[in-house]
Order: C-alpha cells, then sequence, then structure tokens
C-alpha cells in the first residue's frame, strides 16, 4: 500500500546500450498500472529496477516517498510474481508460499494462518503439501501468486504472469487477477505485452516503446485518442487501418480527401486543427475496424474496395479489402444481419463500398507520427 | 579472393564450394592477425587510458576534497575514521601500518637485492676450536627472488587499497553532500553476505590462486631470465644471477655442441611429436567413442546399462595402477608377448616398447583403451540429447544411416562439443600420466639425449620439463624456458582454435 | 501385400538382426579388452610361486601370501595417507569450487570477465612448472618428504579454484528467476545460496566430491616431487610405482598386484555407487566446455 514515483530514472547497460530513456511516472496508492508494449521495449527492465533486481543508473525511484535505489529488493518490500513462476523445485507448495514470511522470522501459528488463508483464496488448499513439478500451469500461476500475497507488501509487481499459459485459461486468471486485486486492495504494476490483458486489468496504461514512454492513459483514453501512429496501431484489435489522405481546406473548414471522398471534419476537430494553425497537407488517417460500415452498393461519400480475405469469426466477420490505390483495409461486419445473398457474394475479387464518420477518424502527421487531432 | 554473393556460391558444385571455403579462410588470416595486433593495441592503450584516467581522478579528489580527504592521501583510512566509518577506517589504517613495517623491516632489503640476486654466497671459514673447516650459509638467491616477487605483489596490492581508499572518500563527500547518511559498520558487516556476498566468496579461492599459481608461474618465468639450477642453488651450493636471454639463446639455437643434438633440434622433434600425439589422441578417442556410444544406444540393442558400466569402472581405476600395469602386459617378458609366443604366432618378443615407431603406436594404442570409456560417457549424454525428429525427417527424406550420421550425428556432436575438443588436444599434450607411467619416455634417443636429461622418443614437452628438473643437472632455468614456450604453443593453439569455433562465440547461448 | 514388399520387409528385419549380432560381438570384444588387465592383475596378485613378472596368468600356485606381505612394508602408511588426503581435499576442494562457480555462474561484476580471462590463459602454463618453487617452499615450512601429506592437500585444494567450468556449468541451468524470487522474498544472496540453490546443486555436489576424492589416489607426479623419497610421506602412487623400477620388480611385482587391487576395490565401489552423478557431471561439463 504505497505510492510509486519515478523521476528521470535510466537503464543504460554497459555496452552502452540505453534500454530505458529517462522514465517519468507517478503510480498512486493502490493503483492498477499496466507497463504495455512490444518486446524489447523495456518494460521489463523498468518492473526489475522497481524490483531492485536491476540497478538504477540514473534518475530516482521512490516508494512511499522513500528513495530507495540503493536498497536491495529486501529491503523494499515489494513482491513480485515471475513470468515463468519461479517456484522453488525442492520445497512444497506450503513452503513456497511461506518461505517469505519464514526469512521475515514471522511465527509458524501465523504463518499457517497466512498461508492457508491465502490457499483458500486462491484454491489450492488441496496441493499444500505437494511440489511445483506435480502442478499443472494454472496451479503453478496461482501458487506464484500465492507466494507474493502472503507478504502484504507495500507493491505488487507482475512480469508477464500469464504468458505460459494456454488462451483459455489465460482469460480465467485475467478474471482471477481482478478479483484479486479487489481482494488486496494494493498497488499493482502489471508488465505484459498482450494489450487485451493492458486494457481489461490497467487502471491506467504505460504504452511504450525503444525505452520510451509513448503514452500513459486510462484504457478508455488510449483507445479513443492515441497521440501516435504507434499507439494507435498497438491498441485494439484487429489493428487500427492506416491510409493515405490529404488533409484540405473545404467550404465549411478541414476536410479529409481520400480516394477521390472529401470527408468534412466535425466541429471539436476543426477547433483543434484551427488552433494548431494546421495547413493543407499529406495526412496518415486512422479509422478502427469497428467504426466502418460496409455498404453492398455505392453511395455518396463511399470509398470502393475489393476483398481479398473474408474471415468468419462467428459473430462477425473480418474483411481484408484492398482500396484503389492499393490501401489494405480491415473491416468488421455483424453476420446477423446479413441476408444469404449478401454472405455469398463477400468472396475474393468483389467490389464493396465503405464509409466512416468523421467523428471515428484519427488523423497523424506523416513525419512527425504525432496525431494531429487527438492530443 | 573474389567474394561470391550468396546466390552464386549456391551453384558452385561440392568441390568449389570447398576450395572456395578454404581460400576464403586462409585469405582472412592475415586480417585476422592484423586485427588481433589492432585489439591488442586497443587493449594496452585502454589500459593506459585508464592509467591516466584514475591519475586525473586521484589528482581531481585531491583538489575538490575536503580536509579529511586530503590527510587520508597520507593516513590512509583518516577520511572514514574522521566520518564516522570506524570499522573502515581502522582496516585502512592497519592495512597500511603493516605495510610499512613490511617494507621498513624486510621488503626494502628484499628490493634492494633483487637486481643482484645475493652478493656473498657460502664460503668456508676456519673454525679455530674445532680446527676445521666450517662452511658458513649467506644470501640465499632463491628466497631474494621469492620474497622480492612477494613484495611487488605486496606492493601492487598496497597501491590499489591506497586508490580505494581515495576513492571511499570522495563517494562519502558526495553522499554526505546529497544529505544522506553514510554506511554503518552494520551495513558493512551485512553486505558481505549480501551485495558484497561475491567478493566474500571469492576471497578464498582467488588467494589461493594468487599464492599457489599465480605468483609461482611469475617467479618461473623469471628463473627463465636466471641460472638456476642444481649447481647454482642459491644457497648451499652457489648463488645465482641474472643472465639475461641467453637461455632463450641456448634454447632456440640450432648450433649443436660437442657432436650431440642442438637444443633447438631436440626442442623441434618433440615437438612435432607432441603435437602428433596430442592430434592422435584426441581424436581416436573422439571418434571411437563416439562409435561405442553410437553401439551402445543402437535401437535394439540389450544391457544397454551392462556394457556401459563395465567401461565406466574402468574410469574409477586409479590410472598409475592400470597405465604401470599394461606397460608391464606390453613388455618384452610381458604377458602379451607371452601370450603370443605360447600361441606359437611370432617366435621373437615384439618390441612394444624398445623401437620408436611400435613405442609410438604402442601408446596412442593404450590411449585409446584409457580414453574410450570417458569419451562414451560424454558422447551418449550429446548424442540423447540430439532432437528425434531430426532423424525421422532425415528418414523420409530418405537418408541411409550413413548419410544421417553424416549430415546430423557429426555436425551436431562437433559443434556442440567443439570447446571440448580444445581443451582436450591442449590436454593431450601436457598428458604427463599417460606417457610417463606407461614409457618414461623410453625408448632413449640417443642423438637428443645428451641436450638434456635423458629424452626419449615418446617424450612430450611435459615430460622433457619433468626430466630435466629432476635430472643430475635440474637445470630449472632450461625447464622454465620449455614451460614458457609450452605456454606460447597452447596459447596459439587457443587463439586460432578459439577464432574458428562457432560454439564459444557466446556463453549465454546456452543459458 | 505384394511379394516385392514381403521380401522387402524380410531383408529389412533380417538386416537389422544381422547388424545387431554384429554389435553384439564388438560389444562382447570390448567389454573384454577392458576387463582383461584387470582380470590379470587380480589373478597375479594371488600368484605365490614366483614374485617376479612371468609370460602366464593363471597362477600356479594360489595363496594370499601377496597380500599378507602388504603389511610388513610401508604400505598401510602409504594408504592411509592417500585417504587422509583424498577426504581433507574432497571437502576442501568443494568449498572452493562451489564458491568459485557459484560466483561466476550468479554475480555480474564488473572484473567476471577478465577473471575468467585470466584463468583461462594461467591454465595454458604446464602446471608442473610451479612445483620447482613449491616444493622449496613446502621444504621451507617442513611439509614436505615424511610430512608430505599437509603439503599435499595444501597444494591440491589451493588452486582448485580454476577448475570451476563444470559446476559453473550445472549452476548456469538453475534458471536465475529463482534467485530473484528469493531476493524478492526477502532473502540476502548468502541465504539464497543456502536455501535455494544448495539444496538444488546435489549432483554437483556429489559429483565435485566425487572427483575431488578420487583425484589424490592417481596422482602421482606432484605426489613424488613433494615426498621426495621419504617413503613415510609418499602417497599409494608413488609407492607402488616404485615397486616396478628395474632394481624392485622381480622382487614386488606381484605385491604391486595385490596393492593395486586393494587400492582400486573401494574406489571403484564408490564410483560405480555414485555413477549416476558423475556421468551427469561429464557430459554437462562437456557440453558447457
Amino acid at each position: 500500500m504505497a505510492s510509486v514515483k519515478l523521476t528521470d530514472v535510466k537503464k543504460i547497460y554497459d555496452n552502452k546500450v540505453t534500454a530505458v530513456h529517462d522514465f517519468n511516472l507517478e503510480i498512486a496508492d493502490k493503483e492498477f498500472v499496466v507497463f504495455v508494449g512490444p518486446s524489447g521495449c523495456g518494460k521489463s527492465t523498468t518492473l526489475r529496477m522497481i524490483a531492485g533486481l536491476e540497478d538504477i543508473s540514473d534518475g530516482t525511484l521512490e516508494i512511499d516517498g522513500e528513495v530507495v535505489n540503493d536498497l536491495q529488493p529486501k529491503d523494499r518490500d515489494i513482491a513480485m510474481v515471475f513470468q515463468n513462476y519461479a517456484l522453488y523445485p525442492h520445497m512444497t507448495v506450503y513452503d513456497n508460499i511461506a518461505f517469505s514470511l519464514r526469512l521475515k522470522k514471522v511465527p509458524e501459528d501465523e504463518i499457517y494462518e497466512r498461508v492457508t488463508n491465502a490457499a483458500q483464496i486462491l484454491g489450492i488448499t488441496e496441493y499444500l503439501t505437494r511440489k511445483p513439478r506435480a502442478l499443472s500451469g494454472g496451479q503453478r500461476q496461482r501458487v506464484a501468486i500465492g507466494r507474493a500475497m502472503v507478504r502484504n507488501a507495500k507493491v505488487f509487481l507482475m512480469d508477464e504472469p500469464l504468458s505460459n499459459l494456454d488462451a483459455k485459461l489465460r482469460n480465467q486468471m485475467r478474471a482471477e487477477i481482478i478479483l484479486l486485486r479487489q481482494k488486496l486492495d494494493t498497488t499493482f504494476i502489471y508488465v505484459t505485452h498482450d494489450q487485451t490483458e493492458a486494457m481489461t486489468l490497467g487502471d491506467r496504461i504505460v504504452i511504450m516503446k525503444d525505452g520510451f514512454i509513448e503514452q500513459v492513459g486510462t484504457p478508455q483514453e488510449v483507445f479513443d485518442t492515441p497521440v501516435n501512429l504507434f499507439v494507435a496501431g498497438f491498441i485494439g484489435s484487429p489493428q487500427m487501418n492506416f491510409l493515405k489522405a490529404n488533409l484540405v481546406m473545404g467550404a465549411n473548414g478541414y476536410e479529409v480527401e481520400i480516394l477521390g471522398v472529401n470527408i468534412p471534419l466535425n466541429e471539436s476537430q476543426n477547433e483543434v486543427l484551427t488552433r494548431k494553425e494546421v495547413q493543407s497537407q499529406e495526412v496518415i488517417l486512422g479509422v478502427r475496424p469497428e467504426h466502418t460500415t460496409v455498404l453492398f452498393d455505392n453511395a455518396e461519400g463511399a470509398i470502393e474496395c475489393t476483398i481479398d480475405v473474408n474471415e468468419m469469426m462467428g459473430s462477425e466477420l473480418h474483411l481484408h479489402l484492398s482500396s484503389k490505390n492499393n490501401d489494405k483495409i480491415i473491416v468488421r461486419l455483424p453476420t446477423v444481419d446479413l441476408t444469404q445473398e449478401q454472405r455469398d457474394s463477400l468472396s475474393y475479387g468483389n467490389k464493396l463500398f465503405i464509409t466512416f464518420p468523421a467523428k471515428v477518424m484519427h488523423l497523424f502527421d506523416p513525419a512527425t507520427e504525432k496525431s494531429l487531432i487527438d492530443a | 579472393m573474389k567474394a561470391y554473393s550468396d546466390l552464386e556460391f549456391l551453384r558452385l558444385n561440392k568441390w568449389q564450394k570447398m576450395l572456395y571455403k578454404l581460400g576464403r579462410f586462409f585469405s582472412s588470416i592475415p586480417k585476422g592477425v592484423a586485427q588481433l595486433f589492432i585489439k591488442l593495441w586497443g587493449l594496452i592503450k585502454n589500459v593506459f587510458l585508464a592509467i591516466g584516467r584514475e591519475a586525473k581522478d586521484i589528482v581531481s579528489t585531491f583538489i575538490h576534497g575536503d580536509w579529511k580527504t586530503k590527510v587520508s592521501y597520507l593516513v590512509m583510512g583518516f577520511g572514514c575514521l574522521a566520518r564516522g566509518q570506524i570499522l573502515r577506517g581502522l582496516l585502512f589504517l592497519l592495512f597500511e601500518i603493516v605495510f610499512i613495517g613490511y617494507m621498513i623491516l624486510a621488503g626494502a632489503y628484499w628490493l634492494s637485492m633483487m637486481p643482484s640476486l645475493g652478493k656473498v654466497g657460502p664460503s668456508e671459514v676456519y673454525d679455530e676450536i674445532f680446527d676445521t673447516y666450517v662452511t658458513t650459509y649467506n644470501d640465499n638467491s632463491f628466497k631474494i627472488l621469492l620474497y622480492s616477487v612477494l613484495t611487488i605483489f605486496f606492493i601492487i596490492a598496497f597501491i590499489y587499497t591506497w586508490r580505494i581508499n581515495i576513492r571511499q572518500n570522495k563517494i562519502a563527500e558526495k553522499i554526505l553532500a546529497s544529505g544522506k547518511k553514510l554506511k554503518s559498520a552494520k551495513d558493512d558487516l551485512r553486505s558481505v553476505v549480501d551485495d558484497q556476498f561475491h567478493k566474500t566468496l571469492l576471497a578464498l579461492p582467488l588467494t589461493g590462486i594468487i599464492v599457489f599459481t599465480v605468483l609461482p608461474i611469475f617467479f618461473m618465468v623469471l628463473v627463465a631470465f636466471t641460472n638456476y639450477d642444481g649447481a647454482h642453488d642459491g644457497y648451499a651450493s652457489n648463488l645465482f644471477t641474472w643472465v639475461g636471454l641467453d637461455n632463450f639463446n641456448t634454447m632456440l639455437s640450432w648450433s649443436s655442441a660437442g657432436g650431440t643434438q642442438s637444443y633447438a633440434a631436440t626442442f623441434g622433434e618433440i615437438l612435432a611429436w607432441t603435437l602428433i600425439w596430442a592430434f592422435f589422441a584426441t581424436f581416436t578417442n573422439y571418434f571411437l567413442g563416439m562409435f561405442v556410444a553410437m553401439a551402445i544406444n543402437k535401437k535394439g540393442i540389450n544391457l544397454k546399462k551392462l556394457w556401459r558400466t563395465i567401461l565406466v569402472m574402468t574410469i574409477a581405476i586409479p590410472q598409475f595402477i592400470s597405465l604401470l600395469y599394461v606397460s608391464k602386459m606390453f613388455a618384452k617378458d610381458g604377458i602379451v608377448n607371452g601370450f603370443l609366443m605360447g600361441m606359437g604366432w611370432i617366435d621373437k618378443a615384439l618390441p612394444f616398447w624398445e623401437d620408436a615407431t611400435w613405442a609410438r603406436i604402442t601408446v596412442i594404442v593404450v590411449n585409446i583403451w584409457i580414453g574410450i570409456p570417458y569419451l562414451m560417457l560424454i558422447a551418449t549424454g550429446i548424442l540423447m540429447n540430439i532432437p528425434a525428429d531430426l532423424y525421422e525427417s532425415a528418414r523420409i527424406d530418405g537418408a541411409n544411416p550413413w548419410q544421417q550420421y553424416t549430415k546430423i550425428t557429426l555436425p551436431y556432436m562437433l559443434f556442440i562439443t567443439g570447446p571440448y575438443l580444445l581443451t582436450s588436444f591442449t590436454g593431450n599434450m601436457n598428458n604427463f600420466n599417460v606417457i610417463y607411467l606407461l614409457t618414461g619416455g623410453a625408448p632413449t634417443n640417443p642423438a637428443a639425449s645428451s641436450a638434456s636429461g635423458s629424452v626419449g622418443y615418446t617424450d612430450l614437452l611435459i615430460t622433457w620439463l619433468f626430466k630435466i628438473t629432476t635430472g643430475a643437472e635440474s637445470k630449472y632455468y632450461l625447464a622454465s624456458v620449455v614451460g614458457i614456450l609450452v605456454f606460447i604453443v597452447v596459447a596459439l593453439i587457443s587463439l586460432i582454435v578459439y577464432n574458428v569455433l562457432p560454439s564459444i562465440k557466446n556463453e549465454e547461448d546456452f543459458q | 501385400m505384394s511379394e516385392t514388399s514381403m521380401k522387402r520387409h524380410m531383408g529389412l528385419r533380417a538386416s537389422r538382426a544381422i547388424s545387431n549380432t554384429l554389435i553384439y560381438v564388438l560389444l562382447i570384444a570390448i567389454s573384454i579388452i577392458w576387463l582383461i588387465p584387470f582380470f590379470c592383475i587380480v589373478l597375479q596378485s594371488f600368484r605365490v610361486e614366483s614374485t617376479w613378472q612371468v609370460g602366464y596368468v593363471i597362477p600356479k600356485q594360489w595363496g594370499f601370501d601377496n597380500y599378507v606381505n602388504l603389511f610388513s612394508t610401508d604400505f598401510p602408511r602409504w594408504y592411509v595417507n592417500t585417504f587422509i588426503t583424498a577426504v581433507c581435499t574432497a571437502l576442501l576442494q568443494t568449498v572452493i569450487v562451489l564458491c568459485m562457480s557459484y560466483t561466476l555462474s550468479r554475480f555480474r561484476f564488473k572484473m567476471r570477465k577478465p577473471l575468467m580471462r585470466f584463468m583461462l590463459i594461467l591454465g595454458m602454463f604446464p602446471g608442473m612448472l610451479t612445483m620447482i618453487i613449491l616444493y622449496r617452499v613446502l621444504k621451507d615450512l617442513g611439509l614436505t618428504q615424511a610430512n608430505a601429506t599437509p603439503g599435499l592437500i595444501l597444494v591440491y585444494v589451493a588452486s582448485s579454484g580454476m577448475g570451476y567450468y563444470v559446476s559453473k556449468g550445472f549452476f548456469d541451468t538453475i534458471p536465475k528467476s529463482l534467485d530473484e524470487a528469493a531476493r524478492v522474498d526477502g532473502a540476502t544472496r548468502f541465504q539464497v545460496l543456502k536455501k535455494i540453490i544448495l539444496p538444488l546443486s546435489k549432483p554437483i555436489v556429489i559429483y565435485t566430491v566425487l572427483t575431488a576424492f578420487m583425484g589424490p589416489w592417481g596422482d602421482f607426479v606432484f605426489a613424488r616431487y613433494i615426498s621426495f623419497g621419504a617413503s613415510a610421506g609418499m602417497n599409494v602412487a608413488v609407492g607402488l610405482y616404485n615397486w616396478l623400477t628395474p632394481d624392485q620388480i622381480n622382487k614386488n611385482y606381484t605385491m604391486f598386484c595385490s596393492g593395486g587391487v586393494l587400492v582400486a576395490v573401494p574406489v571403484t565401489l564408490l564410483f560405480l555407487f555414485l555413477q549416476k552423478y558423475y556421468v551427469e557431471g561429464v557430459t554437462g561439463g562437456a557440453v558447457k566446455g
């Protein structure tokens, strides 16, 4: 139960490779923060610096207001769950969970109390006398969480805890972590490369790339207003579509011109662009697959596309399309309202038309890759 | 040499590919050597740069430091004591006192004697009471050399500690300036089992290595530049002294004295045999061991454990027993000759140890007998790790067992055991036990014998070295020269192989 | 099934049978060749009619004379010397090797790589060279000749840190996240070693103890140099070697055999008992290089 504050934290390895650049973040007490990004983005390194497993090259790290840069992991009062669980193979589940308490010389009665309590919450009571080797992946995961739980530590760190589980277990454990979080009521820092985990778990998401923070915000914020191309592409599945377009000045303000179609922007977008004094220029237009409307017949303001691939997902179709100048576009199309005739027409090479309203559009400067309207 | 692109290379036939690769290898050697020198130069430069940096830091610490720091330049640990780090300060101070005490009482004397290695040798003095000449012993060259080397090590350690003492002051000032507290003695003691635990763990092993390996090697390298031998033992007979490069000249000169072979010729002969021996000893064992392992592991062979245990058992029996016994089995009147004659296959005993060529082949064959069980174990472990699906896919692709061996098993084995082959090769070059216990170097090489000790046709450099030190003359200086040359040969081979081997490049690859 | 394919199937089975038979023959031949010297040595240790080397194997007269005679020589002394050396070396060397290899496997400090490179280079010097000075130094300390045993232990143990490769290879296979988890759980580095790593390292500890124990039984050259002709300070290798020098061989050949048997039997039994660990260590070590 503590706040964590990172100020200009840097990690530079001996061979002069900078893994984390000036990391600044304040994590409030009892907040659940998720670091997310592709592999090698520095998210795990940052977490390990917080844990004390990596030296901090520069900057300060405060836990609960105290600078802990030079403290050993054991003196930082943190608990951590590792990607490969890191259960001690020679100890039973009970001893694994009790290990940290024994080091702290907690009386055995209390250890018993706390371990069995944690085991009950996690549903592993019947495995307490087994060795880790006799457990399944999901059970091991629970033991690892249990080991961190009994500590009542100030901060709870999790390093890709679900990535070694299969898809079904992963969903289940994700839900359990949300439950756990409500029970423990402490500060969580969670590292993952999976944007779905990040979106579902985090109060706030820290999106990282190449050692830099790209954006920090609530799941809704980073989804609705991505500040740059990378964030826009990283959050959301399937990925956001990026199309080459032009920003032009129309009769009633800014318009986006794409493949001969002009789409006027709405009031708030106009306001931002005007404030920033943006000139007519080439832009990258971003539209999420779920925000497009598919038309079977041409209409005013619709863009003509050809179908490349048709993926049946059950409740919806994922259509991979090509525009006239060969931009690749993915759209989602709910199946429930489609007639049989329409379904049959959705095959390779056939034509299709898409539209989208101004409010779902994201515009990015091709040079800086920054968002023109979302910041 | 013309470089082909990948696609061009693929068009070549097998022989062209091989030739091309060989050509590339040889044409890359000059570049490799050049790079080596560049690397060495870079290393030397870095050392000097580092020293320069240190010196600069020492000066700047003095200029910017407070008075406590400045006093610490003379009185080690003063800064620590003044800032309340009593334990550290006392340790520094104690070290300085011990060092100064040692230098005054002994170190200075040893160092002053080092250039001459002793001035007064043992002398005969007339003793009036007993009416006889009594030998008095004076300077001891051996001790002078040994203790001056020790003193030099001690001085280096002192300079290093002095440097740490200064850095401590700088760090302490910085910490205090930022408003934090210094580590207490309790923190220091705790760090011995925690963040500084590696130093605690290494203290004992490294002390052992420095005292019992580094120091002796340093000493023996110095001996190569003296005339230390049985007749100049530095104390009881005569003092020994520096002779510069004379011993290297003796060893490497081709001029022969007194009608016998020169040292260089003898050295060359022994080196050639050492390399031949190491090559055969390594590779016969390697391939035959692999073969036996594959035979035992073949599907459908029963009693795998029994076969393995029989072979492994022979590893356990101390080598001196098996080697000495086998050496007697092959003797003129030994069991082997007795058996062969008893069967009527030969009339006359075979000269297993008496003829140079016979002896050389016999030691290699006996070494196979010694080495196969060991190699069989290693090969078994690795063979089991080769993924079975490689073989399955090869079989579906139509490979016969021989092709499976040459295309899958062998490349895999060679890749994994590359480093092992290297250590095994250099180990065999220095395989004292097998040669000494089997033949003792015999049969004697009459041409080379008078060079030093009695050199035989199966002598390796290492057994020769041993003989030189134990012979009547005990030419330690010559042994030392041989030792240095052995080092150079081993280092060269290792360096070349290390740069060729793919599996050595990254230690962490296996983690 | 057509006739040709029937034939092909039969052919496969037949050729496998032939190749397996060949391999059995080979394995039996190998077993005989490898065991024959040891059979001979055992048989000759029971020979009573003559004490010198003969061209036949099976004794004409059997008896325990050679074993009994051993006890009127210095052999028991050599045996005790070697045993003490082996036990002390096994204990101390294991501690040193484990300290070294654990540190090099687990800690990332600035001098780590230079240190490893330095020890590699150091290992290229023929160790025998250092004997000359070590002998003189030990002599000054009074640890040579009749007192060679403590001197020998010192020499064996002191530099054993350089033989860290095999156990470092083993430690490298224990996931580092175990250390990290324990440190986060509140353990000091020392507690990590004691409570996590050591319990998981039983195989390599046994391997190290075993090899360290077996080393002194076979060491010849250092032992001979340091005992330097003093029978009371010799180990079995040096003592028995002297029985096979040309002037002694006719008197002591069969006694050498019986002494050899007495040395080999306990060591071999121990070895076979712990074979599993040895095999693990050797294969792991070779793969690691």
